[in-house]
């Protein structure tokens, strides 16, 4: 069961800057270096980082939506990394994605019928007279009614059109879905119910899921491991629940901190993370966090850290790692 | 950060007079479809040096609150009813003249994005100038005479000082820039330092950290927790988060359907939460280090314009019973600072 459904090998995605010197780049924006992450069959990935850090832009780039500059992608045994257009086409099918507005990622002219025969299009195993035999198993599973189908869009809330949105991802019989953000425009109660309804179909229809948020309190909820990015790099990745009981990388630690927990009696004081995200055509030297990081030393700033094993699965990219970890062992 | 500030007890109780008074607002649009009752009968006080947060989901009238309060919403297709009351005036029934000395001088509002709420084609430098001008002649020429300079750079001066009150550095080249080119959590702080160069008796921020990261919804919030404490701005934090509302508010009202279904000092509501919908959306919220399925509301809010008989909820409500289809509840006193609206607590009236 542990085999790896994709596996990214040293992922580049760089977007020229628009200043253009005899037609060249004069620089690049730097939204994904060095990557390299697996994701295992049937679990779910999280993918927690600030706005900015390039977590959608990673998203994007497996499935080939972002350009890829350097490096490979394997899905399912396949190197996707080079293939073309057309190549990918048998591919697109498995894979694909929930964005966070559901309201701008549904055609306001179709019907939901239309809106779902077009990925049923895609999928090669129903045949066309049996589409809508297939649309309203497709709503029956996202636990909408039978009679939404000829219905528009906006005769939908918030949450229910995320629904329509998780079938026409289920519609193409896929394995692999990327939720970019996919509930975060939604109230906590209907949040509650989207979630819930991800991790049945989940465990239903054996998928597996690459779930991006900003909310850090929800990743323990949704997913088995937790992958943190700061400034265009993969800095953690560990077990959901050891992430926020035992952060390893600095930033994790600040992030946890600077959540606001729902207890009035936690007595936790929000931590405060100092100075800027940093320019992506122009991160620091050595380790991207080392000028915000307050364990920093000399090395932080001249040499990258190359990643450490944590465990089975997880692994930090951090200079001081081991050293903190004492501490932080010691101390308790 | 004093432990002292952070975690400052609830001192409402004691403070005696409220700041302001909203005293049944009613608010209702007319549209195509009918007549849709936005808010229902809203009544609340808030109390000096308080932070009163307004939760709520979306479209359960948090904005319209806040915004008719300053009387903010074009008044064509609109209905207001009910008293909004500061120092003994009615502002609902004000002239525009006398409303807008109250708007930005006595109460400051700050909005959820901070860069459409600043003037893209002014440098932010041009824009706390104009302010500092208006409002704090008496410190321009107190400075003028310390510090024996021009006006011009007297003003600089103070905006600078007024900018790093809430904590922004590099305030020299900052006030050179335009709206676009500085990061949404400066740019919020620099709306909040705009807000408060009147010194105003009160702040309303709404959802002013929700479109930022955590990190920097971290500063905001501890920045506003200190202004409470120093400067004696009572504040109405309105908010979907729970996380914030438990973390730097002292009184939590919940509104529902365009009522205040609950209104309790921060632990009371988040230890003995009364009404339904509040236990409901309480339940709802992700918690950090606890892994459990999570609990939801069934259904989703109501349309206003054709609302339920009775009580808002009852169709949503897991213990409604016979008289919540009929009646309304009536706001609930039931201790000093809880005050809640539903039948199942009438019998402890």
């Amino acid at each position: 069961m542990n085999e790896s459904l994709i596996k990214l090998e040293q992922v580049n995605t760089w977007f020229p800057n628009e200043k253009r010197v005899l037609g060249k780049p004069a620089s690049w924006i730097k939204a994904v270096s060095d990557v390299s992450l697996n994701i295992i069959q049937g679990e779910c990935l999280g993918l927690v980082g600030e706005s900015g850090c390039g977590k959608s832009t990673l998203g994007r780039a497996i499935l080939r939506l972002a350009p890829l500059s350097s490096g490979e992608i394997q899905f399912m045994g396949h190197d996707i990394g080079k293939l073309s257009a057309k190549g990918l086409k048998p591919f697109r099918a498995k894979m694909q994605m929930v964005f966070q507005d559901p309201k701008a990622s549904l055609n306001p002219k179709m019907t939901i019928f239309k809106i779902l025969s077009e990925a049923l299009h895609l999928n090669s195993r129903v045949a066309k007279e049996n589409y809508l035999e297939q649309s309203v198993k497709l709503l029956d599973l996202v636990d909408l009614r039978p009679e939404h189908i000829y219905r528009y869009p906006h005769e939908f809330s918030g949450g229910q059109q995320q629904r329509i949105c998780i079938a026409r991802a289920l519609a193409t019989d896929s394995r692999f879905i990327v939720f970019d953000e996919a509930t975060s425009a939604l109230d906590v109660s209907v949040q509650a119910q989207v979630i819930n309804l991800m991790k049945n179909l989940q465990d239903k229809l054996k998928l597996t899921y690459l779930f991006i948020s900003h909310d850090l309190s929800i990743m323990e909820h949704v997913c088995s491991r937790v992958a943190v990015m700061y400034a265009g790099q993969i800095i953690e990745v560990q077990d959901a629940g050891s992430l926020f009981n035992a952060p390893r990388h600095p930033y994790t630690r600040a992030l946890k901190k600077a959540v606001p927990v729902a207890d009035p009696e936690s007595g936790k004081e929000l931590g405060i993370l100092k100075g800027e995200v940093p320019k992506l055509s122009d991160p620091p030297s050595g380790c991207h966090f080392h000028p915000r990081c307050d364990y920093k030393e000399e090395i932080c700033s001249k040499k990258s850290p190359v990643v450490c094993k944590t465990g089975k699965k997880s692994w930090v990219r951090c200079h001081r790692h081991e050293q903190l970890w004492k501490q932080e062992v010691l101390k308790t | 950060m004093n432990k002292s500030v952070l975690n400052k007890k609830p001192e409402f109780a004691s403070a005696g007079e409220p700041v302001l008074q909203v005293k049944g607002l009613n608010v209702a649009f007319n549209t195509p479809r009918g007549q849709a009752k936005i808010l229902e009968g809203v009544s609340f006080n808030l109390f000096p040096r308080e932070i009163l947060a307004l939760v709520g989901e979306t479209g359960s009238g948090k904005s319209v609150t806040a915004k008719s309060i300053l009387n903010l919403i074009p008044g064509h297709s609109r209905e207001t009813k009910g008293q909004v009351i500061l120092g003994g005036k009615d502002l609902l029934s004000m002239s525009p003249k006398n409303l807008q000395e109250i708007r930005g001088k006595r109460i400051s509002m700050v909005f959820q994005n901070p860069q459409s709420s600043i003037n893209p084609v002014f440098t932010l430098g041009e824009q706390i100038f104009r302010l500092i001008r208006l409002y704090l002649s008496d410190d321009i020429k107190a400075v003028m005479q310390k510090n024996h300079c021009s006006q011009k750079q007297a003003i600089e001066s103070i905006a600078r000082e007024k900018l790093n009150e809430v904590g922004l550095t590099d305030t020299r080249r900052m006030l050179k820039l335009y709206a676009g080119q500085v990061s949404g959590g400066m740019a919020q702080r620099y709306r909040i330092a705009l807000a408060l160069l009147s010194s105003p008796e009160i702040l309303i921020a709404d959802e002013a950290t929700s479109a930022l990261d955590v990190t920097v919804q971290a500063h905001i919030l501890k920045l506003m927790r200190e202004l409470c404490g120093n400067k004696q701005t009572a504040i109405m934090f309105i908010t979907h988060d729970l996380g914030i509302a438990a973390q730097i508010c002292d009184r939590i009202a919940v509104m529902y359907a365009g009522r205040i279904v609950e209104i309790a000092d921060t632990k009371t509501i988040f230890k003995n939460p009364l009404h339904p919908y509040t236990r409901g959306l309480l339940k709802a919220v992700p918690k950090l280090g606890k892994n459990e399925p999570l609990s939801f509301v069934p259904g989703m809010i109501p349309d206003l314009t054709n609302p339920p008989p009775g009580c808002r909820f009852h169709r949503r409500c897991d213990k409604a019973m016979k008289i919540c289809s009929e009646q309304k509840p009536d706001n609930m006193k039931l201790e000093d600072n809880h005050a809640v609206s539903c039948f199942l607590y009438n019998h402890k009236k």
